[in-house]
């Protein structure tokens, strides 16, 4: 169940450069063809993040409406929309949270998303892989502690003080537990799945 | 900052960690094009991304994919869809009060009113980007089939928003057809390019956006054919519409 979503996608990303030519010609279907191709994949992130299917359903909505109106600076050429995608979907839900948590957005984070040309240069294949069963083992190597953190990181967009808050931890070692985490993860994706 | 002190901080970054000083270093290393640092936060957003594909499988509902494709205009709706929607959302809200009393029968009609307010929502959308469109600085319009039988109507023209089609007598299209737009361009010798697919009302009329900007300087008109349901490359039949872009006076 875990690799799924990722093996959904796995049969459309050679043509991810496509797409992405067909959607900044303002095709219907090429949007179509994207929530096909990343639909699930957005929604079980969301989900994960928002625990509620039909907000999460709504903020699926918004992340492919968002990409929709901002696919043209899009480089078709480099492109791997698909991070950049997820990128949207997971801060449109940590935005949602944030927003029911009253909690402040996280500002530079959302600015990332709007330059889609910052996710250009991945590769095509990133999200559609064997690296997902690298990434499985590599989270799978981390310590309880250290995953938890990432988890909370990324899945529910606590600062590393908020983390040090909710469980009650000093923030110094909150900060270690992160970067100790972010090292394996470093360690064990470098060579495969984050070479260049 | 220099790069080197920055090595620490790019995922921390990517996954919206970083503190400052570091932060606004990486930020500012970011848009200034520093290679280095771009080439640090391409490794750190895969990391990223490869965590979000690791979310457990889940499947929304098929009403969905309908929703997001409604949204961008592929599925037409009537005019008066929304008023319509909003007294239909009104009855449903009596009726459930009306029944207060059967929380089960109560639920049932909070979960529809929930699904009609955002089909609401999404159709009030299309219709303000049609508005702002028609209200733009730089709009224009040209009519077209004022002396022929059918169809007619009007083709409001905006460089940066896009074009919005309003026409009438526009037969709905016959089973496994539909309309679709074509950027007609300038230069002689090229061909036409697709713009869309649309359907148009039991009625005959249409009201039918082609987001995104359009080059007056290239695009001489917007045209319609009617064509198979999937699309085609390049028109197949005689133009049933042909509106010519009129670009905004100087």
């Amino acid at each position: 169940m875990f690799l799924l979503p990722i093996l959904l996608a796995l049969r459309a990303t050679e043509a991810d450069a496509a797409l992405i030519v067909r959607l900044q010609r303002r095709e219907p279907q090429a949007l179509a063809d994207l929530y096909d191709r990343y639909g699930r994949l957005a929604y079980a992130l969301i989900l994960r993040v928002v625990r509620d299917t039909g907000i999460a359903e709504d903020l699926v909505q918004e992340t492919f409406l968002r990409v929709w109106n901002r696919v043209q600076g899009f480089d078709a050429q480099k492109g791997a929309i698909g991070p950049w995608l997820l990128a949207v979907a997971r801060n449109r839900a940590i935005d949602y949270i944030r927003s029911a948590g009253g909690r402040e957005r996280n500002t530079v984070e959302f600015e990332e998303t709007g330059h889609p040309s910052l996710y250009t240069d991945m590769e095509p294949d990133i999200l559609a892989s064997d690296k997902a069963r690298i990434v499985k083992a590599a989270v799978e190597k981390l310590s309880s502690h250290q995953r938890q953190v990432i988890e909370l990181a990324y899945f529910e967009g606590l600062s590393q003080t908020e983390m040090a808050e909710r469980m009650g931890q000093p923030l110094g070692t909150v900060k270690t537990w992160v970067r100790a985490a972010l090292k394996t993860l470093r360690d064990e994706l470098g060579a495969q799945a984050v070479s260049v | 900052m220099n790069c080197p002190e920055l090595r620490d901080h790019y995922e921390l970054y990517a996954l919206g960690l970083a503190e400052n000083p570091e932060r606004d270093e990486i930020r500012a290393h970011l848009d200034r094009g520093c290679e280095v640092c771009m080439l640090e936060m391409k490794r750190a957003r895969e990391l990223a991304a490869l965590l979000g594909g690791s979310s457990a499988s889940a499947a929304p509902s098929p009403k969905l994919r309908r929703r997001i494709l409604a949204s961008v205009g592929v599925e037409q709706r009537a005019f008066g869809w929304a008023p319509l929607l909003a007294g239909t959302t009104a009855m449903f809200l009596a009726a459930a009060i009306y029944f207060g009393g059967r929380e089960w029968d109560f639920s049932r009609q909070v979960v529809r009113l929930t699904e009609q307010s955002r089909v609401q929502i999404i159709e009030l959308t299309r219709l303000n980007e049609a508005v702002q469109l028609m209200n733009g600085a730089d709009t224009t319009v040209t009519s077209f089939g004022e002396k022929k039988p059918v169809p007619k109507g009007k083709l409001y023209y905006n460089p940066a928003k896009g074009a919005l089609l309003i026409a009438s007598n526009l037969p709905p299209a016959p089973a496994g057809k539909a309309y679709e737009f074509w950027y007609i361009p300038k230069a002689k010798g090229a061909s036409p390019a697709r713009a869309g697919m649309f359907q148009s009302q039991s009625d005959g009329t249409v009201m039918q956006m082609i987001p995104g900007p359009i080059d007056a300087n290239t695009t001489a008109a917007i045209a319609v054919t009617l064509e198979n349901e999937t699309g085609v490359d390049a028109p197949t039949s005689t133009p049933v519409i042909v509106a010519p872009l009129a670009p905004a006076i100087q």
